[in-house]
């Protein structure tokens, strides 16, 4: 039996739009709800004071601080690895056996649970390095996590630059390096900070790696070689602990808001470079 | 034709193969210095091969070798110890497409005297100034030097492109592969201007599909045909009693 065309095309506008429709309304309810538990109980106070009694009372300023700091000095960390071994792989290498297997390898890589690497962390930073705890475990922990996706994004975005940019640049005598820096890279740039983007928004709301290595020190980070609790493990803990189901969301209202925040800024960032550009 | 110690450019059974396959399959032929040399051919003859072996712009191409000799001023230019960068400050090239960076149109002129180490922002502004107006560019763009170049016309950015071009210091040699085939008939007339008077400071190699463009600006012409040199010799000779059959059908339309 055939379906007519036209029953088709209505069936299909139908199930897509509904497809549609329901993820958005999925991720607006979790988002709204959320909020509506969580904003009532946000005011300066409770930003800018630290925790009492555990969390019960008091405010979040330590797990502000840390939940900024962390992902910072990670991005800081995986950045510059990161785009240097894109730059090597797309720039100075041709495709050979050897960079198809380092590109499954990161590809691997950026499907394994953050637990592992959480617990790698673990073994390895704070025990084996005698690192402890700290900011700094927890920022390499999370920069090797996010790796992955920063070597392939910044990858597809060196690739897409276009190949007659980089004959030109030879062409009026540049050696490689000058051209990946001079062109190749400034035309990377907008997939680069999409990369980062995402790095930041899954290094913020991790979890699990970041109670194995930063701890969770209610005090004020002093130095990368003290402990700090994230906004997400903050909340993880009041959650759990049944310590006050308030301020877990109040934390978790803030969280949302701070990478909306984070993405904008950066968003905004990158189209004034791109409009700068193009004027 | 010129003295020997005139010749700027010699090839000597100069070979090109790309995997292979032979692209360029011996090619001999002395360039003069301060001429124009126009390299005719239909597609695949190999003069885009040629034109790009000059500059060593086929080294970023998987698979390319090259065999015989290529002699930019008596020094072999593939021999181990010459320095490509170096090679390609002297022999620059337009492209058949203008590709302008996407930067200022300013940038775009001093993309090479930056990479030559030029910082101070006085000799800079002069290198602006007399590289777009040896382009014919100076008048229309004086103005507008911190936007972007892309905003400028197709006609306009290939001239930006021969400005960025004349803009290194070190330049000898212009080699231009189809440089007006996406313009229209003002911007290539303009090109052709340019390039009448840049004949005196440079030697200008020009490739081109367009064989009324050859016989108007150029004043040797060779034949290139499947990767061989057919014909070489005055444009006016190759225009009227070309010695080969095959560049007589060319140049009067008959094939190719």
């Amino acid at each position: 039996m055939r379906v007519s065309p036209k029953i088709t095309q209505v069936l299909a506008v139908t199930v897509l739009g509904a497809a549609t429709i329901l993820t958005v309304a999925v991720l607006v309810f979790v988002i709204v709800f959320v909020l509506v538990k969580g904003l009532p109980w946000v005011d300066w106070e409770f930003l800018f004071s630290y925790p009492q009694d555990m969390g019960k009372s008091g405010g979040i300023f330590p797990t502000l601080v840390g939940t900024f700091l962390l992902p910072l000095l990670a991005i800081a960390i995986a950045l510059p690895l990161g785009l240097g071994t894109a730059v090597y792989l797309t720039e100075y290498t041709r495709e050979t056996q050897l960079t198809r297997t380092l590109r499954f390898g990161t590809d691997c890589l950026a499907g394994i649970p953050s637990i592992i690497f959480g617990l790698f962390g673990f073994i390895f930073f704070v025990v084996k390095l005698k690192m402890g705890w700290c900011l700094l475990s927890g920022a390499l922990t999370l920069a090797i996590m996010v790796l992955p996706t920063i070597i392939r994004t910044s990858e597809e975005a060196i690739r897409a630059v276009p190949n007659a940019y980089r004959e030109v640049s030879f062409s009026l005598g540049a050696t490689r390096w000058e051209t990946v820096l001079k062109v190749v890279l400034p035309n990377a740039l907008p997939g680069i900070v999409t990369g980062v983007i995402l790095s930041i928004g899954r290094s913020i709301g991790e979890t699990a790696a970041v109670i194995f290595t930063a701890g969770s020190s209610l005090r004020m980070p002093m130095s990368v070689f003290d402990s700090v609790r994230t906004m997400s493990v903050h909340f993880y803990i009041l959650a759990r602990e049944g310590i006050s189901n308030e301020n877990a969301y109040a934390t978790a209202a803030v969280l949302i808001i701070s990478v909306l925040l984070v993405n904008l800024a950066a968003y905004t960032m990158m189209h004034r470079f791109i409009a700068k550009r193009s004027k | 034709m010129s003295a020997p110690s005139d010749i700027k450019i010699a090839t000597k059974d100069f070979r090109v193969f790309q995997g292979k396959e032979a692209a360029l399959r011996g090619i001999t032929l002395d360039i003069p210095a301060h001429r124009i040399l126009g390299i005719i051919g239909p597609s695949g003859s190999g003069k885009t091969t040629f034109l790009r072996a000059l500059n060593r712009l086929n080294d970023l191409v998987p698979d390319t070798h090259v065999e015989g000799q290529m002699l930019l001023d008596g020094r072999d230019i593939y021999h181990p110890a010459f320095d490509v960068v170096s090679l390609r400050k002297r022999v620059g090239m337009l492209f058949a497409l203008p590709v302008a960076l996407p930067m200022s149109i300013y940038e775009n002129v001093v993309y090479g005297p930056r990479l030559s180490g030029i910082r101070k922002r006085a000799r800079l502004d002069e290198i602006v100034e007399s590289s777009l107006k040896a382009a014919f560019l100076w008048d229309e763009v004086k103005d507008r030097l911190p936007r972007s170049a892309l905003q400028l016309s197709g006609g306009q950015q290939q001239r930006l492109c021969l400005a960025r071009v004349l803009a290194m210091e070190e330049l000898e040699v212009i080699l231009l592969d189809e440089p007006c085939s996406g313009l229209d008939p003002i911007s290539t007339a303009k090109i052709e201007d340019a390039l009448t008077v840049l004949k005196e400071r440079y030697t200008i190699i020009l490739v081109t599909n367009n064989t009324k463009q050859a016989a108007r600006v150029a004043d040797d012409t060779a034949f290139f045909l499947m990767g061989e040199m057919v014909e070489y010799g005055l444009t006016e000779k190759i225009f009227t009693v070309p010695d080969d059959k095959r560049t007589n059908e060319y140049v009067t339309g008959r094939f190719g």
